[in-house]
């Protein structure tokens, strides 16, 4: 009896891969392969090209609405992990009346906290109060441009089941800039790094409600329940 | 949507723009789901397919090169090894081969061989140049991504004539393909 795979040809082997027949354990022995074999490698980008052809085989089929937000809540939700620190009385500031959060603010507690992480000398952390129009403060966000990330102090505001909260940076030329999920319970949210350079003092802040796992579209969706300048601090 | 389009988002995507990446999902979604559901037949499992394929596209776009693959037969590769490694993880992660004697190969197919005119696509040619069932395997294991048992039990054949008439029509495939 012959396997077939006795025949030595690097061809076919690439082949097969690309083909996807090949079960599993030597699918991964194929792509380990093909990370220390040019030569192979360039074997099965050959066929990936000259079977591509056959790609017009496959019909568009409309996805489920809700899974690009959940690809959203994956990539970029996952950045938004709470940290230790000044969130270890996390649950103290849950309970705090909005009142409360801004003599806290006013007493310098969170500033305090950012010198010391930022260290002397270093710019000046950035922090908005974000209230609706004409009320009082709704959420904190507090810019550590050392780390380039917020850190969200939410007051009394949550969404309702089923929702997300989003944050935008509204910059210079009014194109709103998603800054990633609002922590549900608070805690850090990391900026990509471009993003940082683009949060200034002066700068808008807004906060959308969208559905769960953020705007679908890369701009805002629902109502802007939020909004504030950062300014230093 | 155009190549160039669809390799500018992917650059996009590649240096964190979200909104490339919300627009190369706009624009891809449906095939690449068609994909996974061609592939996997079942929607739950396309729809989790589906969220990883992105997944990857975002973390891996830093690697597409324009000029070795187009866009989208770049993103079809990424849908498609999705879709396989997900049902080769529910298969046996090796060949069992029986002892079945082999199966001889049928003499060349000459109407088959005739079938494609000169003007079809190389790909299609070359794929006329092999008798219509080997064509065929070839065909539904890139498309359907049928595992060799799969392609076997269709044609009913033992697990190692399969593999031997595969291997043995994929170094014809591209003798011609080279031509």
């Amino acid at each position: 009896m012959s396997t077939g795979a006795e025949i030595p040809n690097d061809n076919a082997l690439a082949g097969e891969y690309v083909l996807g027949v090949l079960p599993l354990a030597e699918r991964r022995m194929v792509e380990e392969r093909m990370t220390r074999d040019s030569d192979f490698a360039t074997l099965v980008a050959s066929w990936q090209a000259d079977l591509s052809n056959l790609d017009e085989a496959y019909q568009p089929e409309t996805p489920p609405a809700g899974v690009k937000a959940r690809i959203d809540a994956r990539l970029f939700a996952e950045a938004a992990r709470p940290a230790g620190g000044l969130w270890g009385s996390l649950v103290f500031w849950r309970g705090l009346a909005l009142a409360s959060v801004t003599a806290a603010v006013a007493l310098g507690i969170y500033t305090s906290d950012f010198g010391r992480r930022a260290g002397p000398g270093t710019t000046p952390s950035l922090v908005a109060e974000l209230g609706a129009p004409g009320s009082s403060v709704g959420l904190i966000a507090a810019l550590d441009p050392a780390e380039g990330a917020f850190t969200i102090t939410p007051a009394a505001f949550s969404p309702d089941d089923g929702k997300s909260l989003e944050l935008w940076l509204v910059p210079g030329d009014g194109v709103p800039v998603s800054l990633g999920l609002v922590p549900g319970d608070g805690g850090r949210l990391v900026l990509d790094r471009d993003l940082v350079d683009q949060v200034s003092d002066g700068a808008l802040l807004a906060v959308s409600v969208e559905p769960l796992g953020g705007s679908p579209t890369g701009t805002a969706t629902g109502p802007v329940v939020l909004s504030g300048s950062l300014s230093k601090k | 949507m155009s190549q160039e389009l669809l390799s500018g988002l992917i650059a996009r995507t590649a240096l964190g723009d979200r909104k490339a990446f919300s627009a190369l999902y706009d624009q891809t979604n449906a095939k690449l789901f068609g994909v996974a559901l061609r592939i996997l037949k079942d929607r739950a499992q396309a729809e989790d397919a589906i969220q990883e394929v992105y997944v990857r596209i975002w973390r891996r776009a830093g690697s597409f090169r324009e000029g070795q693959a187009s866009a989208m037969a770049w993103l079809v590769t990424i849908a498609r090894n999705q879709a396989i490694d997900l049902i080769r993880s529910r298969q046996p992660a090796t060949l069992e081969y029986d002892d079945a004697p082999d199966v001889a190969d049928a003499s060349p197919d000459p109407e088959a061989q005739a079938l494609m005119s000169g003007e079809a696509r190389r790909i299609d040619r070359c794929l006329g140049e092999l008798e219509e069932n080997k064509a065929a395997a070839v065909v539904a294991a890139y498309v359907e991504g049928l595992s060799y048992q799969e392609l076997a039990d269709r044609n009913a054949v033992p697990l190692n004539t399969m593999r031997t008439w595969l291997r043995r029509s994929l170094i014809k495939l591209r003798e011609c393909l080279s031509r």
